[in-house]
């Protein structure tokens, strides 16, 4: 009867579906794994030695690789903490202000609708160093006393302290916006409680808000963790497409770069690097759902 | 209502103004502390602004007086529009806008067709294999973009289809993570619904028309404004697969002007451009701001 | 996060289902990614003028719209005597692009049929079988090849084009290339900055000489300003390309580089001598590169450079009369302009004009030379034999006067061909030098001459596949010594003995042999990789045991 019709309706409405997934999703993600394994198979040579884990031994040897996984995991483990702390205190300063609210509001969620690449090139701008001016930035640290520093072409720290800002700086509007949602939804009704037991501020921010809003800035910091280790764009926008040169390559630029760069289309290392990309993300997406059962609170 | 009264009560006027004084150092504590909040906002408002006004600023100084500022300056002397008219002229900055203005439409358009086909027939439909197919659906959202750009890649230049309006949006188009954002929405719509429409002799796509779209729609006006903010900064698939100056969009465009053209010197027209592609989303998202970060919250809370 | 939990309930059967997938068609899939079919190339009988053939032409244009017109002329042309071949016309901003891009289209058969190239790229292309052709029967075809009977226009003959240059094209036993156009390094000099310093302009610009003006100009006044030209920037000597800078170096000194096996001397002690040189330089600032500072053109023409090393398919930016130009036209000082050759040991009779630890060291005797370079055209393999026919007709084209002459003016470029070189039309253009600041700008012109004057002292390293990567290497070292010592850091013995180690590495110079791609030995893992897979393992085996105690908890 019915149940024909609409199983056929049902595959005709799944079909465009399936098919983009199929084409653009599921093969590639089969196909690149076959690269993998297709032992240091090149496009220009369209042969490979053999089948076997030589591709990944040969990018886990790699230092333009190393150096990659060293960036991304610096970047990971400042921006994370550090972003969804600075949301924190921004979105509690938001819920518990009333004038000027919605002005703050838009002005934070303001980067989140610009071109990483844009925007990236103007904190180029104001960091960097050249012989013709020192910089925005320069000029006010000079103005508080210090020394000029180039921080766009200078010393690992100085360009590893700007990614870190600007990838906070970027990562900080959507934060904000859902860390005051949710602290916006959290029943009432507690806070009054506690107002009558006089509980000082310190104690409703740990023992209540803090709980309820836990399982969302969780549910943030995981997104984050798997956000930064495919950061790419945003060190893109600040120190131009060859990252090697600057020494702030990442892991997703690694591949890109084993693919289209000029050591010449291997898609079999950019694949062995890829799956190894996957795989972290993989052990941390799944470290999520096995903890977010057990240390969160639920309303 | 306390009078002076001297013996048991003898405490009150204590009392009252040593109230008067907690009371008066509660609101002086608030005020410091709203004092406090107001400044550390506005600290990350000026951090938030200031590339943005630099960015504006710059755009109008001019080339030569840009130049001499060993100090920068925070104002402009003499504002100019020629940074502009360099930027559209030099490169066909007009032609990136336009490509990634029918990139994005295309790209959204197709994909949203797409979204509510399929979350229509795993919320409404009853099929064989249904809840099987869906659960490979949401595993392939584990799936990272980064690792089947590879293939992408390969299949694109296959079909000779580099530097084309169709290899730009045939791997862009799909989301696994919209298919079960509007599925979650269509499963709220009540059964009761359907059943009446039934019994009217609705066909399915009739009732998926009239009724679930209209109801859903604030979710797909979320999803819509995610893919084109999406759409509109993508850099990667366009910068892998186009090289034909005719098909760059607005990202990759930027930065073939940074790395090759004339943005190396001239960094007021390098402004210039900049602006000149933020600018239709900025403005897009000044007049609907309201929509856009409550679809934004929406879209992240349910993930 | 309904999302998360509602995975974790389908989520193992997924994750169940994708295993079971993965693993069943890795086995049959293996054999989709492999070499394509390969058919060898023989010349036509006869050039098929009845079939259309439409022909992918690829090129560089750093922005020249004169070149552009050159090259759209030259398909107008050829398209006229030959209506049945269609010519299409990419332009890249980059040979590396080119190169990246080639590369992607051989695995899919979809390579261009002419492209302007590099020997080293091509060495890479060959890696895949058939993919570009020998031209050695093309060339000496009688019917087609250089100036043969049935072309429709007078082209070269093969002893008309310059035999330096044309043996330039030999990869291994067979050319492969045709040269194009060709270049060599200039120094374009500030004579007036020069001669303010009390100096005068040698027959020969020696590395003494240069260093030791680069090095009086560095004088400041209080205020900090440069004493020369009164500006808060001034950096004496740019060199442009490092690698081509290393390179020039070692040939000069009589030192050793690179041979056709692949061997290299790059990491020798005259090597080490030359960076603990350059260093003291760009210590006191008289010395920075292209990559760290910006165009040494820019500098030059706003009085802030005295020695500007730069192609002379350059020239047309140098000078204050520059015909294009960088910068603002008001930050343009006015000085006259020099041009030289690259700074020297030796003068052309071998004379010694300059003195360095490095050269000492060296075990051949030192010589005056300075790079070739120029760009090639090579064709690829397709299965049509006529249209590979076609595809050697217009690349052959390129090497006629008209196109010769027309590009060669449009920078400091010369002409391949003796043809072109002594034809009267180029003579003409080279006598009439300064009468405008165009077509006969001077310093354009007089880098030309620069090239024909000096064209049997010139030198090409040796192709090999991966020597792209050797010269990237080279040139890397300067770079980072340069940007080292900027950056306060000690340059030392030490220093340089890590340089070497991690140059190396980066550029996998120990992997490189022309003996093929010979998989690698790899030693033990780097530290941060073992920390890599033992976290992973680790928390694998942490997550094992979680779910496995659950398990039995319940």
């Amino acid at each position: 009867m019915n149940s024909k019709k609409q199983t056929l309706t049902a595959w005709l409405c799944l079909l465009p579906a399936i098919i983009f997934l199929g084409a653009f999703l599921v093969y590639p993600m089969i196909d690149v794994f076959i690269y993998s394994f297709e032992e240091g198979y090149n496009f220009a040579s369209q042969s490979y030695f053999g089948i076997g884990g030589y591709n990944y031994s040969y990018v886990l040897h790699d230092p333009y690789f190393i150096q990659a996984l060293k960036n991304t995991f610096i970047i990971v483990l400042i921006t994370v903490p550090l972003s969804t702390g600075i949301a924190l205190i921004i979105s509690l300063a938001l819920s518990s202000i009333d004038k000027l609210r919605e002005l703050f509001q838009t002005i934070f969620f303001l980067p989140y609708v610009t071109n990483t690449l844009a925007v990236g090139l103007v904190f180029m701008i104001l960091f960097q160093k050249t012989a013709y001016t020192d910089g925005m930035v320069n000029l006010l640290i000079r103005f508080f006393g210090g020394e000029s520093v180039d921080f766009i072409d200078g010393p690992y720290s100085a360009k590893m302290f700007v990614m870190c800002f600007y990838t906070i700086w970027v990562v900080l509007p959507f934060k904000i916006l859902i860390l005051t949602s949710n602290l916006a939804s959290v029943d009432p009704i507690y806070y009054k409680a506690a107002k009558i037991d006089a509980t000082p501020k310190f104690r409703i921010f740990f023992k209540i808000t803090l709980p309820m809003i836990s399982p969302m800035v969780f549910y943030l910091v995981i997104t984050g963790f798997i956000g930064a280790f495919k950061a790419y764009s945003d060190e893109v926008a600040l120190f131009g497409t060859d990252l090697n040169a600057a020494g702030m390559n990442t892991i997703v630029g690694y591949i890109y770069d084993m693919l289209y760069g000029n050591s010449g289309g291997y898609p079999s290392y950019a694949s062995a690097a890829a799956i190894i990309l996957f795989a972290i993300v993989f052990t941390i997406t799944i470290i999520n759902l096995l903890v977010s059962e057990k240390t969160v609170y639920y309303q | 209502m306390s009078s002076n009264t001297d013996g048991k009560t003898g405490s009150v006027p204590h009392v009252n103004s040593e109230y008067k004084l907690i009371e008066q150092r509660a609101t002086a504590a608030n005020v410091f502390g709203q004092i406090i909040r107001y400044l550390l906002l506005a600290f990350w408002a000026l951090i938030v602004l200031f590339p943005f006004y630099w960015m504006i600023l710059t755009s109008f100084k001019s080339y030569s007086s840009y130049n001499s500022e060993y100090v920068p300056k925070l104002f402009v002397t003499s504002p100019t529009f020629q940074n502009y008219v360099d930027a559209f002229t030099e490169v066909s900055l007009g032609r990136y806008l336009l490509n990634t203005f029918v990139f994005t439409v295309v790209t959204t358009a197709i994909m949203l067709v797409i979204v509510v086909l399929s979350a229509f027939a795993f919320s409404r439909l009853e099929f064989k294999g249904k809840n099987i197919l869906f659960a490979l659906f949401l595993s392939l959202m584990m799936i990272p973009n980064e690792l089947v750009i590879i293939t992408n890649y390969v299949t694109i230049t296959n079909m000779n289809l580099r530097n084309s309006m169709p290899g730009l949006v045939l791997p862009s188009v799909i989301s696994v993570f919209y298919i079960y954002l509007l599925k979650e929405n269509f499963e709220q719509i009540p059964d009761e619904l359907y059943k009446a429409a039934k019994v009217d002799g609705t066909s399915d796509m009739r009732y998926l028309w009239r009724v679930m779209i209209p109801i859903a729609k604030p979710t797909l006006i979320t999803i819509t404004i995610l893919k084109v903010i999406e759409c509109w900064n993508s850099y990667v698939w366009p910068r892998l697969i186009t090289d034909d100056p005719n098909f760059f969009l607005v990202s990759n465009g930027i930065q073939e002007i940074r790395e090759n053209g004339f943005g190396r010197e001239n960094i007021p027209a390098m402004m210039a451009a900049v602006v000149a592609i933020s600018v239709p989303l900025m403005v897009l998202f000044l007049v609907f701001r309201k929509k856009i970060m409550a679809g934004v919250a929406r879209g992240g809370t349910k993930g | 996060m309904r999302l998360f939990s509602f995975m974790k309930k389908s989520g193992k059967a997924a994750a169940f289902m994708a295993a079971v997938l993965m693993t069943m068609s890795v086995l049959p899939l293996t054999a989709c990614h492999g070499s394509r079919e390969s058919s060898g190339f023989e010349i036509p009988e006869a050039f098929d003028e009845t079939s259309k053939y439409e022909i992918t032409f690829w090129a560089k244009n750093d922005t020249n719209k004169t070149q552009t017109r050159i090259y759209e002329k030259a398909i107008a042309d050829f398209e006229k005597l030959y209506p049945n071949i269609d010519v299409s016309l990419r332009l890249y901003t980059d040979y590396g692009k080119i190169y990246n891009d080639v590369i992607t289209n051989i695995s899919t058969n979809t390579t261009p049929n002419v492209c302007i190239t590099y020997p080293d790229h091509i060495a890479t292309y060959l890696t895949g079988s058939d993919t570009v052709v020998p031209l050695d029967e093309l060339l000496t075809d009688s019917r087609y090849g250089l100036s043969g009977d049935e072309l429709k226009y007078d082209a070269p003959s093969k002893d008309e084009i310059i035999p330096e240059f044309l043996s330039e094209g030999i990869i291994g036993d067979h050319y492969y290339a045709i040269p194009y156009m060709r270049s060599t390094e200039a120094c374009y000099v500030n004579k007036t900055y020069v001669e303010k310093l009390g100096y005068e302009m040698p027959e020969v610009l020696s590395w003494d000489f240069v260093w030791e003006v680069s090095e009086k100009a560095t004088e400041k006044n209080e205020d900090g300003t440069f004493k020369l030209n009164g500006q808060k920037v001034l950096i004496p000597f740019i060199y442009k390309s490092t690698d081509n800078m290393m390179i020039s170096l070692l040939k000069q000194e009589g030192a050793e580089y690179s041979d056709s096996f692949g061997n290299n001397w790059l990491f020798e002690d005259v090597t080490r001598e030359n960076l603990m040189e350059i260093t003291s330089h760009a210590k006191t600032g008289a010395f920075s590169t292209f990559k760290i500072s910006g165009y040494p053109a820019n500098f030059l023409n706003a009085g802030q450079c005295i020695f500007a090393v730069d192609s002379t398919a350059g020239a047309t930016w140098m000078g204050t009369n520059a015909p294009l130009c960088d910068i603002a036209k008001d930050k343009i000082v006015d000085f006259e302009t020099a041009v030289y050759p690259i700074p020297q040991f030796v003068d052309r009779e071998g004379l010694q004009i300059s003195d360095n630890k490095a050269s000492r060291l060296a075990p051949e005797e030192k010589k005056f030379a300075m790079m070739s370079q120029g760009p090639s055209i090579c064709i690829f393999n397709k299965k049509d034999p006529q249209e590979v026919l076609a595809s050697w007709l217009f690349a052959q084209y390129m090497l006629t006067n008209d196109v010769q002459i027309a590009y060669a003016e449009t920078e400091g470029y010369v002409p391949v061909t003796s043809k072109a070189q002594d034809s009267p039309e180029y003579q003409d253009y080279l006598s009439r030098a300064g009468e405008d600041n165009t077509t006969y700008y001077d310093v354009k012109i007089e880098a030309t001459k620069l090239l024909l004057e000096n064209q049997k002292y010139t030198f090409i390293t040796s192709v090999f596949n991966g020597s792209a990567s050797l010269r990237d290497a080279a040139g890397s070292l300067i770079e980072n010594v340069t940007k080292s010592v900027r950056r306060k850091t000690e340059v030392d013995a030490a220093y340089i003995d890590k340089l070497y180690e991690d140059t190396k590495s980066l550029y996998h110079l120990d992997q490189v042999s022309a003996a093929g791609t010979g998989k690698t030995e790899f030693g033990e893992l780097p530290a941060e990789s073992k920390w890599l897979v033992r976290l992973l393992i680790t928390t694998w085996l942490l997550i094992g045991i979680y779910i496995f105690s659950n398990k039995i908890l319940k």
